[in-house]
Formats: structure tokens, C-alpha cells, sequence
């Protein structure tokens, strides 16, 4: 009986259908891109099994440091702390951008909140302004939405909005997870602000033009691309430097001109 | 044979102390580090090293009474209706629909509570927002009643025969003994369900998770239930993935996990020392 | 005060009926073959697109290995007890099920983490994740187990002893023919239970996409119960909202089927 379980458990183990098995983590911002790449490239290259999965930036990162995953997606930059883990050992490839929206419910939107400045954002964040009639809407308390803290998405709109990557958002009623949730919370309310992937907005779920210096600049690629926008980032691959051909390949293909194509597809700005 | 027996024995054994091993030796960097203390702090902030377990304390505590307050009249109520009101048949049809409620996959009860019991408490309380203590409450009051029900049933169903008909030909009527005989005899059995129900609410996870709200912060003031707010679960659920393995934040998230398995245990030896007292 | 009862007992006796039909309803748009196979859209294999058979594949395999591993321990915890163990030791047999039947399951799926993810380099696999679900089931197939052995007249055993048969033709002969049924029920509820922990495997053995068949169980795998949660939160795409719920069906169809034939077999014992 536990010979035959032995048995069983060896066949497992030795009999390999892939070439190779590449598994990737990370933002759910870059998820969309690079499921859609591993779909295509799987079918040219069908003996290598790609994998993809959420959980955030940090988790991403997490990942790559403890070894767990053979390429990361991340869409902000490394941190210090995670910069001294990784030096030399890892390859850190944009292959898109975006802007990160302030995102509003249709009814906000439609009530006449149009356009924000960053101090009144930083002032909703941190609960200083609570009520949409502050900021030229009807009389309505404001969810203010807010992400875990290992979510690219927050570090980077935290960073622009309230001073540094892990500010405190006292104002926050709700903590949401991926990009999809928030989108789903967002669209189910009448007052509900958020940080949202420009990727991600549609007609429910609206993004507010940001006042810089007086002048309304909406969250467009076409900003991202003339860096008129003030919260936009680069989204990142990490690879390690070690890393197989395959995996290499793989990095290679999204930023090669059919990855651009789907880059450009999921409603990103491509780099190519 | 003998010695295969004691082998898979020793092995099971073995495996679940190593298991508790790990969880203890994981959170000791947390305890050294903060100690006791962190019990009653209220803020958690792992990226400046706050790590108060007050608040997910208290919503833990919350959705378990929440949960317990709705489930358990319910629950009792149809066992007494299922054991002394209905015909056979009926009781029969009632046993296959607990089974079936106990049966819904907790992911399941989740995608209830998103897509019906929030809009609905959005609507009906005027929030903001759904997500609160209360919709994981009244999730859970859903996934405990079948574990309140079936026990006590049970032990209704075990109140012996002559005591029932010692007690209506006293003369007594039907609330009477009801209240005097039946309920007191079966209160053993109920009190172990109501137990076990709660150890289920508290280390319930994914439901929870999903209509919460994951925000940490005490509820203020401190009986209010209609704002989004934090259990041990689902911040288990929410930084598992995100917490580096060795860092502090992740001793902290076993630290939860630990405090969960404390309390859990806690309630298995209440249950214990209830069968315990009841055998003699 | 009858009145009051069946007031109050009301929501339990609707409930059940009330969410499994919601669930049907509520799946109804998306249930149909293509969900289980794919569409033919090649451009988008992944989340509500992606064939349903893969992510039930993935869950029963999980279950099926959880099972595996966890009888012959099962299975030897209530040999001991019946066999071996002086009265303390069963008492403590008693007690260790059932602490450990009430330590929540994500605490194991932390353990799991630490233990199996990371410190035996395992990664996030099939392996991890049948190992987690097997020491959540094992304190419920042991009892059940126990139980169904202790069913067993203590006649029989001694009269089987008296005519010196080993302990493994006691085993064989009497033991198994007698109680296969009950114990059958606890590995049918066990499975049943396997199927539906979802916070335990959602970091420790299954990813968003591009499985189709697990290779090795080192391999990770999609699953149905973490599926349903992904798309459950894709609040804004209606289809993903179908999907999610047509997969809720699925899954319960499939708990139920192990937990009703768990009730029906026990019902027939019964009589």
C-alpha cells in the first residue's frame, strides 16, 4: 500500500508535461497585460506554462525576494528597504504606463465634481473635508476609499497626494483590495471616491480632472505621456538576472511589439 | 500491523506539534518585540510598526455576538418547532434543508452577502456603505444556524421518552413543559452547539472578509455596528500574501492566527468539560 | 407561545430553500455548456473566460490528494484508539480531535504557509495546499472514524479475538465489513469539506490563471472556491458576476453531492 502511494507520489514528481514553468505575481494593475501575454505566448511556445496571479505590487515583490515566483509585476517603484534586497540580483523592466485616477461615482461626477485639486484630495484622504458639499457637490458625506498597504496603486497616489509612500489616510472609511474591487465599490455607490488605474474607469465609475496650477488635467494616457499628470507611474516587470532563457523570452515578447499591441489594448500607455 | 497503527499514530501526532510549533515559534519575535501590550493598543499600521490588536479584537467579538444574537433564537426556535411540532415526514424534509445550508461553501455565503445583504443594509440604514460589522454578523448568524440547530436538536430529540410523559401526565401544559422539562434537559447539548457555533464565527474567513470592510479602527463609539471595521480573520485574509515571510509584520499576522487558536481552543475545552459533566 | 416559536423559527425553515434557488436564479444567464469548456475567443483565456473544467479539475484534484493523505493517518489515529490506547489515551484522542476540530482553518493555512511555502520550498502548489486541506479534514475523518468503529458490537470483536485472528483479519473480516458504510460517511463529508475551505488554499496553492492541468504537484493550481471569490469582487463586469455565480452552483452542486449521499447513506444505516 505505501509502496504503491510512493510509487504514485514518484510518477508525479518525475513526469513533467511543461518545459518550463514560469509562475508570476504582483499588481493587479499589470495582471490584465500580462495574463493576456501569457495566453498569447502560450500558444506559440505551448511547452512553457506561465502562471499569473494577483495580490499587489508588494506581494510581487515578496515573491521575488523569497523565491517564490520567477518574475514579478509591479506598478510603482521599489522602496529602499526593497531595493537593498533586490540590488544586483534583479532586472526591474517598464513595460507600460498609466496614470492613477482619482476616482468618482457617476453621481458625484454628475453632481458637478469635475476636477480636484491635490490639496483637497490630501484633505479628503485625511478626513479633514467629509462632505462633498466642500468640494462643489451636493450635500453628501464622502466614502473615501482607500487600498492595503501593499498595493502599488496606493503607494503611488499617496505618494503624489499626501506626501510620501505609506502616509496615514485618517479620513479612509473602507480598505479594498484589487483594482476590480474598488472599481466594483465605487460603482455601487452615489458618493464614493478612490484610486483607480485609468484602465479600469468606464461610465460608473468616473475619473476627476486634477488642478495643477489652476488647470484641469484629466487622467488620460495622453497626459501620462506629456507628464502633465501629476499621479502616473511606470508599470514594472522584475525579473531576476538569473532567470531562465524562457522566462527572458517572456519579458522579451511584452515588450516587443505584439506585447505592446495588447499593452495598448487593456487601455495603457505603451513605452515602445 | 501493530506497528504500522502506532507509526501513523505517532506520525499524526508528531505532525500536529510540529504544526503548533511553528505557529508559537513565528509569533515570538512579535511578542518579544512588543509583547502583551499590543493587546490593547488600537492602531495597526505595519509600516510604522504599530501593531495594536485591539481593533480586530473587538470586531472579532462583535460579529461573534452579532452573529449569536440573531442565530440563536432562530436556531432554537426551529429546533423545538423540527423536534415537537412537526410530523416525521416534515422532520425529515427540515434535517435535509440544515444539511443543505450547512453545505454552502463560505465563499459562497460571501458572494451573498456582496451582491444582497449589502446594497440591502446600504439602503435600509442610509450608509454609506454596506460594508460593516453587522453584514458579517448577520452573514454569519446564516452560517452558524445550521450548527445551532443540529444540536440542539439533537438534544431535544435525547430527552427520554418517560420524562415527557412524566411531565404531561403532571398535567402541565404544553409551554410548561416546554420550559420546565424539555429546555433544561436539553441545555447541555444546546449550550456545546452554541459553543461550537461560536468557534465557527470566529474563525470564519472568507464571508467575512468579503463584506467587512478591512478597515482598521475601533468602531466609535464603541457599540456602533454599522461601520466598516476589522476581524482577526480577514486580516489574516487580506496581509497573508502581502507580509514578507521573517518580517515583522508576518510574526504579527501569526500572532492573529495564534490568538484565534487560543481562543478557539479555549471554546473546545469549554465543550469538553461540558460532556464531561454531562457523562456523569 | 407555539405561535412565537414558529415566528421565530421561520427564517430557518425558508432560508435554505431561499438561497439555493437565489444562487440558481442568479446563475441562470451564464450556466450553459461553453462555461464549462470556453468560448471560442482565443484572445481572452483568463479570469471569466476561462473553461470552468480546468478550476473544477483543480478542486477535485486538491481534494482527492487532501483525502488520500489524510485516511491512512485517519485511519490509523482510530486504529489506535480502538486497538492500542488504555483509557487515558482515548480520553486524550478525544480531546486532541476535538481542540483541533475547532482551531479555524486559516490558522492552518498560516502554519501551512510558513511551513510548507516557505521552509520547505515547496512554493505555492497542489502539494501545499492538499496538505492543509488534509489536516483540516483529519480531526473530522478521525472521529468519524472512531465512531464508526465504536459502532461495531463489542461482541463481535471478541468473539473474532476469541477465535484468534490477528489484528489485521479483525480488521479485514469483521471490522470493515461491518462499518464500511459510516466510515464511508465520514470520508463523504470530509470531502465535502475539503471542497470548501477557500482562505487556507488562497495563498498557499492556487494562482489566478494559466493552469490547465496541474504537471507536477508542485505545480500551482486554479481552483473553483478561490475562482468564485476573484470574480466575486469583479463587481463591475456583469459576465464575470454570471460566472461567479454559475460557479457557485457548481461548487455546491458538487459539496452537496458529497454531503447529501453522506446524509442518505447515514439515514439508511439508521433503519
Amino acid at each position: 500500500m505505501k509502496y504503491i502511494f510512493l510509487l504514485g507520489l514518484s510518477l508525479c514528481l518525475s513526469n513533467y508535461a511543461y518545459a518550463e514553468r514560469i509562475n508570476i505575481v504582483g499588481s493587479t494593475t499589470v495582471l490584465p497585460i500580462v495574463s493576456q501575454a501569457a495566453a498569447l505566448y502560450q500558444q506559440s511556445h505551448p511547452d512553457v506554462q506561465i502562471t499569473v496571479s494577483g495580490g499587489g505590487s508588494g506581494v510581487g515583490i515578496a515573491s521575488i525576494i523569497q523565491g517564490t515566483s520567477q518574475i514579478a509585476m509591479a506598478s510603482r517603484e521599489t522602496t529602499q528597504e526593497e531595493q537593498a534586497q533586490l540590488k544586483g540580483k534583479v532586472e526591474n523592466i517598464i513595460i507600460a504606463a498609466d496614470a492613477v485616477a482619482v476616482a468618482v461615482s457617476k453621481a458625484v461626477f454628475e453632481s458637478g465634481v469635475h476636477a480636484l485639486s491635490l490639496a483637497q484630495i490630501a484633505d479628503i484622504y485625511k478626513g479633514k473635508i467629509r462632505n462633498w458639499k466642500s468640494v462643489g457637490g451636493v450635500d453628501a458625506k464622502i466614502l473615501v476609499i482607500d487600498k492595503e498597504a501593499s498595493r502599488g496603486t496606493r503607494h503611488v497616489f499617496a505618494q503624489a497626494v499626501l506626501g510620501s509612500s505609506h502616509a496615514r489616510a485618517a479620513g479612509a472609511s473602507l480598505i479594498s483590495g484589487s483594482n476590480n474591487e474598488e472599481q466594483a465599490i465605487i460603482s455601487r455607490s452615489n458618493q464614493a471616491i478612490g484610486m483607480l488605474s485609468n484602465a479600469w474607469l468606464n461610465d460608473s465609475v468616473r475619473g476627476i480632472d486634477v488642478l495643477v496650477k489652476g488647470q484641469a488635467i484629466g487622467p488620460t494616457l495622453q497626459h501620462v505621456r506629456d507628464g502633465s499628470y501629476p499621479i502616473s507611474r511606470g508599470l514594472h516587470i522584475l525579473i531576476p538576472i538569473h532567470a531562465s532563457q524562457n522566462a527572458k523570452d517572456f519579458v522579451h515578447f511584452l515588450s516587443s511589439k505584439a506585447g505592446q499591441n495588447i499593452v495598448q489594448q487593456t487601455g495603457y500607455l505603451p513605452v515602445l | 500491523m501493530l506497528k504500522i497503527i502506532r507509526f501513523g499514530y505517532l506520525i499524526a501526532l508528531f505532525s500536529i506539534a510540529a504544526l503548533l510549533w511553528f505557529l508559537v515559534v513565528n509569533t515570538w519575535p512579535f511578542w518579544a518585540e512588543f509583547g502583551l501590550s499590543s493587546l490593547w493598543l488600537d492602531e495597526w499600521f505595519p509600516y510604522e510598526s504599530l501593531y495594536g490588536l485591539l481593533p480586530a479584537l473587538v470586531g472579532s467579538a462583535w460579529v461573534m455576538m452579532i452573529a449569536m444574537f440573531f442565530a440563536l433564537p432562530c436556531g432554537l426556535a426551529a429546533a423545538i418547532v423540527g423536534s415537537e411540532l412537526l410530523s416525521k415526514p416534515w422532520q425529515s424534509t427540515l434535517r435535509l434543508s440544515v444539511e443543505i445550508l450547512a453545505g454552502i461553501p463560505s465563499v459562497v455565503y460571501g458572494l451573498i452577502g456582496l451582491w444582497i445583504l449589502l446594497p440591502w443594509l446600504q439602503n435600509t440604514f442610509d450608509l454609506i456603505t454596506g460594508h460593516s460589522l453587522l453584514a458579517a454578523g448577520l452573514l454569519l448568524a446564516m452560517m452558524i444556524l445550521p450548527t445551532i440547530m443540529v444540536m440542539s436538536l439533537d438534544a431535544l430529540r435525547f430527552v427520554p421518552q418517560e420524562q415527557r410523559e412524566a411531565a404531561a401526565s403532571l398535567g402541565l401544559d404544553w409551554n410548561t413543559r416546554l420550559i420546565t422539562v424539555l429546555l433544561p434537559q436539553a441545555w447541555p447539548g444546546i449550550r456545546s452547539g452554541v459553543l461550537l457555533a461560536l468557534g465557527r464565527a470566529l474563525g470564519e474567513t472568507m464571508a467575512v472578509m468579503l463584506v467587512v470592510g478591512s478597515l482598521d479602527k475601533m468602531p466609535s463609539p464603541i457599540y456602533n455596528i454599522l461601520e466598516p471595521a476589522q476581524t482577526l480573520t480577514s486580516r489574516i485574509g487580506r496581509e497573508m500574501g502581502e507580509a514578507a515571510f521573517g518580517s515583522m509584520h508576518f510574526s504579527a499576522l501569526m500572532a492573529n492566527g495564534l490568538i484565534l487558536a487560543i481562543i478557539s481552543m479555549l471554546l473546545s475545552f469549554m465543550v469538553l468539560r461540558q460532556r464531561k459533566a454531562a457523562q456523569r | 407561545m407555539k405561535i412565537l416559536l414558529w415566528f421565530l423559527a421561520l427564517p430557518a425553515l425558508l432560508l435554505p430553500a431561499f438561497a439555493l434557488l437565489y444562487i440558481v436564479y442568479q446563475a441562470l444567464p451564464a450556466l450553459d455548456w461553453s462555461l464549462f469548456v470556453g468560448t471560442q475567443d482565443t484572445k481572452l483565456h483568463f479570469g471569466a473566460n476561462q473553461a470552468l473544467w480546468q478550476q473544477i479539475s483543480g478542486s477535485l484534484l486538491m481534494m482527492l490528494l487532501a483525502c488520500a493523505l489524510a485516511s491512512p493517518i485517519a485511519m490509523s489515529i482510530a486504529l489506535f484508539h480502538q486497538l492500542l490506547a488504555g483509557p487515558r489515551q482515548k480520553l486524550f484522542i478525544h480531546a486532541l480531535l476535538q481542540v483541533l476540530q475547532g482551531i479555524p482553518p486559516i490558522v492552518y493555512g498560516l502554519c501551512g504557509l510558513v511551513l510548507l511555502v516557505h521552509l520547505l520550498h515547496w512554493g505555492i502548489s497542489l502539494a501545499a495546499g492538499a496538505v492543509i486541506l488534509a489536516i483540516i479534514i483529519l480531526p473530522l475523518l478521525s472521529s468519524n472514524t472512531i465512531h464508526a468503529l465504536e459502532r461495531i458490537p463489542d461482541e463481535q470483536t471478541e468473539s473474532a479475538l476469541a477465535l484468534g485472528l490477528t489484528p489485521f483479519q479483525l480488521l479485514i473480516r469483521v471490522w470493515l465489513p461491518n462499518a464500511w458504510s459510516s466510515m464511508l460517511t465520514g470520508l463523504l463529508l470530509s470531502m465535502a469539506r475539503a471542497l470548501s475551505e477557500t482562505a487556507p488554499i488562497l495563498f498557499t496553492a492556487t494562482v489566478f490563471s494559466g493552469v490547465v492541468w496541474p504537471d507536477s504537484i508542485f505545480s500551482p493550481v486554479t481552483s473553483l472556491q478561490t475562482h468564485i471569490f476573484y470574480l466575486a469582487q469583479e463587481g463591475y463586469n456583469q459576465h464575470a458576476i454570471d460566472v461567479a455565480w454559475a460557479s457557485a452552483v457548481v461548487l455546491l452542486g458538487l459539496v452537496l453531492s458529497f454531503s447529501l449521499c453522506a446524509f442518505f447513506l447515514r439515514r439508511f444505516e439508521d433503519h
